[in-house]
């Protein structure tokens, strides 16, 4: 019975474990696959020319050993492991890849990806880390030119009225994937923190209309389904570097707690904000993937032009979303979690706690190796932290 | 009523039997080892045969520790965070931060009111643990019980500027042929091992009362040099390394008695006193 009343959720296994089989299938009858890293890369554009969006994530499984030549060992261990797997070829099908400047080691994994992987079509699109008036232009302007190189290297127009469609293809997906996480605001949610990171990553592994089907398959039978998670004593949050493989996640639900919002990478930041359709789109486009995204790689001050510096105002303003999201799933309590070396994230930690402690929600702070090996250390750290909350 | 604690530390398995009055009927301390995490049954029966009990005459049994899962016979799993700020607060009331030391992590607990509000962990290496002393008294040719009452004899401490066990490894032997005494070296590692678990458990904020557990605890150069780093007294109990598995058996008395109180049933375990096997 269950196969039968889970055949969307299924389906999303099946990709989520191989991710590339599907875009295969699609490359066989013609179609050009499009590698990407991270969510910056503005897809609405890859969409409008018919490329397959194919997003490039590591594998926690398979050990680090030639990405060792191109990168220090002291550096993201999630983007040397994309590297690795480049190098060892599994993307070697890929006929595109789009990078952006997500920090510098990723801006480096560029350079060796072009230099030792050679995927045909390579280009990276210098994003800012700043939302200034200035840097929104700017990013205007580095779209035009990758809008350029897509269009050079296909042949083809990306108008303004295929853009238009693209943006609502994936505005579309967007609302899917926020519907899909009101299921979780129940108790016991209707969806595993597990699961949606499943989900998460097939529709990131096929064409967005093809994803939207799934997605609407998913979230209908999940509705009615009657074999989801178990009341539990505690709802968290995850906030953090990228997960994309559910050994944490699974970890922590195995204990006495849903998982019932996130704002990660491969979950809500990807999906909790649509691009405006402007005048002209690539404005929308712009703004959305500077401005709207909101990952610590991109630093929003409260007021740039404040002369005196309020601290608390300050984290109210960068960081009062995620009480929001504690108000609206009805969060106990929040894990902070970071793939080791990723600066990005672990400098924005302090003053995260800060907040959390300023809203009375407890939180940990949990630094991980991105093995699944080094998990069981974790597991005393994140039960501990129940046993206090609980 | 009686309660039981199971503690299977990476190192050392301990097991407690309390009755309700809290005193202990029997206490139980045995090297875990590689293929002993399966036998923790044999432990228990241990336990059980020096209360005079049989296994359901025990209210409420926890298991704690890194092989808490592996206790196929426990009513439930509880950290060795929660459980060894229960049983440091039932020897010392008055306990704000309690340090553990074992053989393979070392743990900063801060308590309020005797519960556990913050914790601190180190488990990556062996600097700062007990198997960094098992390791480096091994490299020396001392026994590890001795070490504590040797490094007291030292006059001129030398200087151990590596925690890494490996490399530690490396300046002892060094020391060692520069002809520099034994007692200095094993001054030098009980430093270097209590600044590293000093400036961790920095982050919880040092106040009185400070309690020092687990097998390190057993030492008194790490004690010494604890305080110095501290530059406060530290409490030691009577017997370190069971404060674990007696808080997780004062943590069943405590939940049995809930439970009693309100009515409600008590959540049990299957009860067989088997080993654990890693196939379900």
């Amino acid at each position: 019975m269950v196969a039968e009343t889970n055949q969307g959720l299924t389906r999303v296994r099946e990709i989520y474990q191989d991710g590339p089989r599907r875009v295969k299938e699609l490359q066989a009858q013609g179609n050009k696959i499009f590698g990407y890293l991270c969510i910056y890369p503005v897809l609405e554009f890859l969409t409008a020319l018919d490329l397959v969006p194919y997003r490039i994530f590591g594998d926690m499984r398979e050990p680090i050993t030639r990405a060792d030549n191109f990168m220090p060992t002291v550096v993201c261990p999630f983007l040397r492991s994309c590297l690795d797997l480049g190098l060892k070829g599994r993307y070697e099908f890929l006929d595109g890849i789009v990078t952006t400047h997500i920090c510098d080691v990723g801006a480096s994994l560029h350079s060796s990806w072009d230099y030792a992987v050679r995927t045909p079509f390579a280009y990276h699109i210098d994003t800012p880390h700043t939302v200034h008036e200035t840097s929104r232009e700017h990013h205007r302007g580095l779209l035009d030119g990758f809008k350029k190189a897509l269009e050079s290297y296909t042949g083809k127009e990306i108008t303004p009225e295929r853009l238009r469609e693209a943006i609502k293809v994936h505005n579309r997906q967007r609302a899917l994937m926020r519907e899909l996480y009101d299921l979780r605001k129940l108790d016991p949610p209707l969806v595993s923190g597990g699961e949606t990171i499943q989900v998460a990553k097939a529709l990131m592994s096929l064409p967005v209309e093809e994803g939207n089907k799934l997605l609407e398959e998913v979230i209908s039978e999940v509705r009615e389904r009657e074999d989801g998670p178990q009341k539990k004593s505690a709802r968290l949050l995850v906030w953090g570097s990228i997960l994309d493989d559910t050994a944490l996640t699974e970890m922590i639900e195995d204990l006495d707690a849903n998982i019932v919002m996130d704002d990660t990478c491969v979950g809500s930041r990807a999906y909790f904000s649509d691009v405006e359709l402007t005048d002209d789109p690539i404005d929308g486009l712009a703004h959305h993937y500077l401005v709207d995204i909101k990952c610590p790689r991109t630093f929003r001050a409260g007021d740039f032009n404040a002369t005196t510096k309020d601290y608390m105002a300050d984290l109210e303003s960068r960081f009062s979303y995620l009480a929001d999201y504690a108000r609206d799933w009805k969060v106990d309590g929040v894990i902070l979690e970071s793939v080791r070396y990723c600066d990005t994230h672990g400098y924005e930690v302090p003053q995260l706690r800060d907040y959390f402690n300023s809203i009375g929600l407890p939180s940990i702070y949990l630094e991980h190796d991105y093995t699944e090996g080094a998990l069981a250390p974790l597991r005393t750290r994140a039960q501990g932290f129940l046993e206090i909350i609980g | 009523m009686y309660f039981a604690g199971i503690d299977l530390g990476s190192t050392m398995t301990k097991v407690v039997i309390i009755g309700e009055d809290e005193q202990v009927c029997a206490s139980i301390i045995r090297h875990t080892g590689a293929e002993h995490r399966r036998l923790a049954n044999k432990v228990m029966e241990e336990a059980l045969e020096q209360a005079g009990l049989p296994i359901d005459e025990i209210s409420y049994l926890i298991a704690t520790g890194y092989g808490r899962i592996n206790v196929p016979f426990a009513d439930r799993q509880v950290t060795e965070l929660t459980c060894h700020a229960r049983g440091v607060a039932s020897f010392f009331p008055g306990v704000s931060l309690a340090i553990d030391i074992g053989g393979q992590d070392a743990k900063g607990l801060k308590v309020r009111d005797g519960k556990l509000i913050d914790f601190v962990m180190s488990d990556k290496c062996a600097a700062g643990t007990g198997r960094f002393l098992e390791v480096l008294s091994a490299t020396l040719g001392l026994r590890l019980e001795d070490l504590g009452d040797i490094s007291l004899k030292s006059r001129n401490r030398v200087s151990i500027s590596s925690t890494c066990t490996i490399f530690a490894r490396q300046e002892v032997v060094n020391h060692l042929s520069d002809g520099v005494p034994l007692e200095d070296i094993v001054a030098g590692l009980h430093s270097a091992i209590a600044s590293r678990v000093a400036s961790m458990v920095r982050r919880l904020k040092v106040e009185p009362d400070v309690v020092f557990t687990g097998g390190v605890a057993k030492n008194i150069g790490v004690v010494k040099a604890l305080e110095e780093n501290l530059g406060c007294q530290v409490l030691i109990p009577e017997e370190p390394l069971l404060s674990g598995a007696i808080g997780a058996a004062l943590l069943g008395k405590e939940l049995t008695l809930k439970a009693l109180a309100e009515g409600e049933p008590i959540q049990r375990g299957k009860r067989r006193l088997e080993e654990a096997t890693f196939f379900k």
